[in-house]
């Protein structure tokens, strides 16, 4: 999927800037790194991408597509094509682990014993094979967000979103994780992570998105000698 | 709806019943108060009807006949009373029977008549009109059709209690369109807004559905399920709960009610009252979820969008 954002603003009410005017282009195909310190508006820009929010000012076309301009029926075929890594996990708590990341691929349509298949292969290879039965609540933070993972994976998206993705886990299962995403890239998938571990940016060299209080600093490199405070 | 969209429905519906069953219990429980006091009012205005309906039962015309009939004359007479359109029967008493009946009907005192030829009454036909015609105008024009025959003498009918009555109906019939509506109105405003409140503590599944791309139906069905669930088990205590009531205070109702107007009995529901209030329960709780579900997920969109 390709990604263009045109003078895109965000603010919330009263008055507090989250986005301003941003203009950004990402490729389809492109794995690409959101930055910024705490506050810099980087789940925002990335709620702006599925319609999670809308924002104040501007336009964002995916595939050519004014997103801000899609209907109930729209957003919801939007987000079919699109898996998402949420900071704050959501997950279903009457459901155990297996069957949080069946559901994804049971409101596109598979079978139950599609899914359940699909999901069993993706969380073993997270790292979760002990723990389909379990509720969401029993995981550590890790295993939660590797869940996540495994249910924004399990229906092949075309354009990736994670925030924070490898936050609540150790380097090792990081590096698998992102060797995930690289993989989810090469099939042709656009990949957007908001991330502020600068090892990981580092390690995988993709174009970096610095923003820094609404605003972006560089979009165009994968230099990440930036002032330490962003981090 | 794909056959897997179903399980998955069914499978939703199951899962919540499990982990959640005091809040539907006590969603079901809500309804079934409410649902109650709709069955209460049912029951009130079935009673009522009936009451009714017995009082309309004692309204006849009386046509006194002039003179003492041929027994050929007599029965063309009745014959040509009895094939009116209005007319449901006629019964003939003769000045014998209407002296006995008088006897009787003095009792004690009826030394009172000692001396009186047993002729002094005239022997009458007594008409009863067919129910849901026993309106005044109705009883004038059988009464003046009456009159017409030359062995009648003269022709009497209740009109003042005729007319209080008919009011009393239409009153009644009005009454239960109007208080019947606001019931169902509360209730139905009663179960929407409990709807609501359960499906408020569930917004982060729905949520979360919408953000793995659920559509619309795929999301509210297993709710509109629920509802409609919750309406049927509601209804049914609502109708369980009536039916011990009725059970206990039967004979106080009866006695408070005989005494103040002559009943003898009070009735429970019929079985289309009663699958009426099951399936007032069912359809309101399909109904207030859908709509309660339409409500919330409107005001979320537009209270994350729109900011």
């Amino acid at each position: 999927m390709r990604i263009q954002l045109r003078h895109v603003s965000k603010t919330f009410p009263p008055r507090q800037r989250a986005l301003a005017d941003i203009n950004l282009e990402i490729s389809k195909g492109e794995l690409v790194f959101i930055c910024g310190a705490s506050g810099a508006g980087k789940s925002t820009l990335l709620k702006l991408l599925f319609r999670e929010l809308d924002p104040s000012e501007g336009e964002i076309l995916i595939d050519g597509h004014d997103v801000t301009r899609l209907r109930s029926r729209g957003v919801t075929r939007l987000r079919r094509k699109i898996g998402l890594v949420f900071q704050e996990f959501r997950f279903l708590p009457a459901l155990n682990v297996l069957d949080n990341v069946a559901l994804a691929a049971q409101v596109l349509g598979a079978s139950k014993k599609q899914s359940r298949v699909k999901a069993h292969q993706l969380l073993k290879e997270l790292g979760l094979k002990d723990r389909y039965d379990a509720k969401p609540f029993m995981l550590s933070g890790g295993e939660q967000q590797r869940v996540a993972i495994a249910r924004a994976l399990i229906n092949e998206p075309a354009l990736l979103i994670a925030d924070e993705p490898t936050g609540n886990i150790d380097d090792d299962l990081a590096d698998d994780i992102m060797q995930l995403f690289v993989k989810i890239r090469d099939r042709g998938a656009t990949v957007v992570i908001a991330t502020h571990q600068r090892a990981l940016i580092q390690r995988y060299g993709a174009r970096v998105i610095k923003l820094e209080r609404g605003f972006i600093t560089d979009a165009s490199s994968n230099n990440v000698s930036m002032p330490e405070y962003i981090w | 709806m794909k056959l897997s969209f179903i399980g998955l429905v069914f499978r939703q519906v199951r899962s919540s019943l499990r982990h959640l069953c005091w809040s539907h219990m006590l969603t079901s429980l809500t309804m079934a108060l409410t649902l109650f006091v709709f069955g209460a009012f049912m029951m009130l205005q079935a009673n009522l009807e009936q009451l009714l309906m017995a009082w309309g039962d004692q309204i006849h015309i009386t046509a006194y006949l002039a003179r003492a009939l041929e027994p050929t004359e007599l029965e063309g007479l009745l014959k040509r009373v009895e094939i009116l359109p209005e007319v449901e029967r006629v019964r003939y008493t003769s000045q014998a029977q209407a002296w006995n009946d008088f006897q009787s009907a003095l009792g004690a005192q009826s030394g009172l008549l000692e001396g009186l030829p047993h002729d002094v009454l005239p022997a009458s036909i007594e008409i009863t009109i067919k129910r849901g015609q026993r309106d005044s105008s109705t009883l004038e024009q059988v009464a003046q059709r009456v009159r017409g025959e030359k062995a009648i003498a003269s022709v009497e009918y209740p009109q003042q209690w005729v007319e209080r009555l008919g009011l009393t109906v239409l009153a009644v019939a009005w009454g239960k369109w109007i208080v019947g509506g606001v019931f169902f109105l509360a209730t139905f405003f009663i179960v929407g807004s409990t709807v609501q409140l359960a499906l408020y503590a569930r917004r982060g599944e729905i949520e979360i559905m919408q953000l793995v791309g659920a559509s619309e139906t795929l999301i509210q069905a297993p709710f509109v399920l629920e509802g409609m669930l919750q309406g049927m088990v509601g209804g049914a205590l609502a109708l369980a709960a009536l039916w011990g009531g009725y059970t206990l205070l039967r004979e106080q109702i009866e006695g408070f009610a005989g005494a103040l107007w002559s009943v003898g009995y009070v009735r429970f529901l019929d079985l289309e009252g009663a699958v009426f209030l099951v399936a007032t329960g069912w359809i309101l709780g399909a109904i207030g979820s859908l709509v309660s579900l339409r409500r919330i997920v409107k005001t979320w969109r537009s209270s994350v969008v729109a900011v």
